[in-house]
């Protein structure tokens, strides 16, 4: 239980969701990707979100003394989207197959738009968030004053 | 228990409970895009409320179960629930952003309604102190 535990909170959410955005861009910069370092196109990936708990021996003792344990959230990993990659028919490029089909990435862009949007408006909700609880922090202080 | 500080007491008692409650509410909100995350609930009002209501015989409690005692003020520990009753969406996850972003609003307005009526309370007893040998 700590002062800022709050404001603690609400920043992992804004650092999960950077990661996200981070993502996200990564995912549109390579759109049109048709080679990587291991010869085929680039991957759709995702980040995986994961409620963060702390996990001293504190926190077990407040699991049963109803005690509140959270501490914000996490993201546990970043993995790749298994979907098929989409054919296109573009024969002089480079990597066409005989057939003149070139292999493009897993990547949707509108989706991925969309996505950007998602995490974005969370991002601005946890900004809102610190503010208030910036503002309930500093009327407190007003206690005993004037 | 009816001291001087007996109204800043119930009155800090209140402001404990919205304090733990913003913090479930940013917990809310950070897990707002969590898989199979549930929302958490903070009640205080109904036992404080109770404590308050209730002026007969006080009996001291040590386990939530002991029977036929009403806790004293001072007792008073706000509960932790996690809402288990719905999930709308297909991740699992149960928290409505819109619905979050309204209770932290009204929960910090409580709260500064509250320290302002702490100030005027400390105000109250300064005046006594202070105005009565003029």
């Amino acid at each position: 239980m700590g002062l800022f535990d709050s404001i603690n909170i609400n920043a992992s959410a804004l650092t999960a969701e950077k990661t996200r955005i981070d993502v996200i861009s990564k995912n549109i910069a390579n759109a049109n990707t048709t080679r990587t370092t291991g010869g085929l196109p680039y991957r759709r990936q995702l980040t995986v979100f994961e409620e963060s708990k702390k996990s001293t021996f504190d926190s077990y003792l407040d699991k049963y003394t109803n005690k509140f344990n959270g501490n914000g959230v996490k993201v546990s990993r970043i993995i790749e989207d298994d979907s098929p990659f989409k054919m296109k028919y573009e024969p002089g490029h480079p990597d066409a197959d005989e057939n003149g089909y070139v292999l493009m990435p897993n990547v949707d862009v509108v989706r991925e738009m969309v996505d950007l949007i998602d995490a974005q408006r969370a991002y601005d909700a946890n900004i809102t968030a610190i503010n208030t609880t910036k503002t309930m922090m500093m009327n407190a202080l007003e206690i005993g004053g004037r | 228990m009816k001291d001087m500080m007996n109204n800043v007491n119930i009155l800090s008692k209140a402001l404990d409970g919205l304090w733990l409650r913003n913090k479930a509410i940013n917990q809310n909100i950070s897990n707002a895009n969590t898989p199979n995350y549930k929302r958490l609930e903070v009640n205080f009002e109904d036992r404080l409320k109770s404590a308050l209501n209730d002026t007969g015989l006080k009996l001291k409690t040590t386990h939530e179960k002991h029977i036929g005692a009403v806790k004293s003020v001072d007792e008073i520990e706000p509960s932790i629930q996690v809402d288990r009753s719905y999930a709308y969406r297909f991740d699992g996850n149960n928290v409505d952003i819109d619905v979050e972003a309204a209770n932290l609003a009204k929960n910090a307005i409580m709260y500064n309604a509250v320290i302002n009526q702490i100030t005027s309370e400390f105000n109250k007893i300064k005046s006594v102190i202070n105005e009565g040998s003029r």
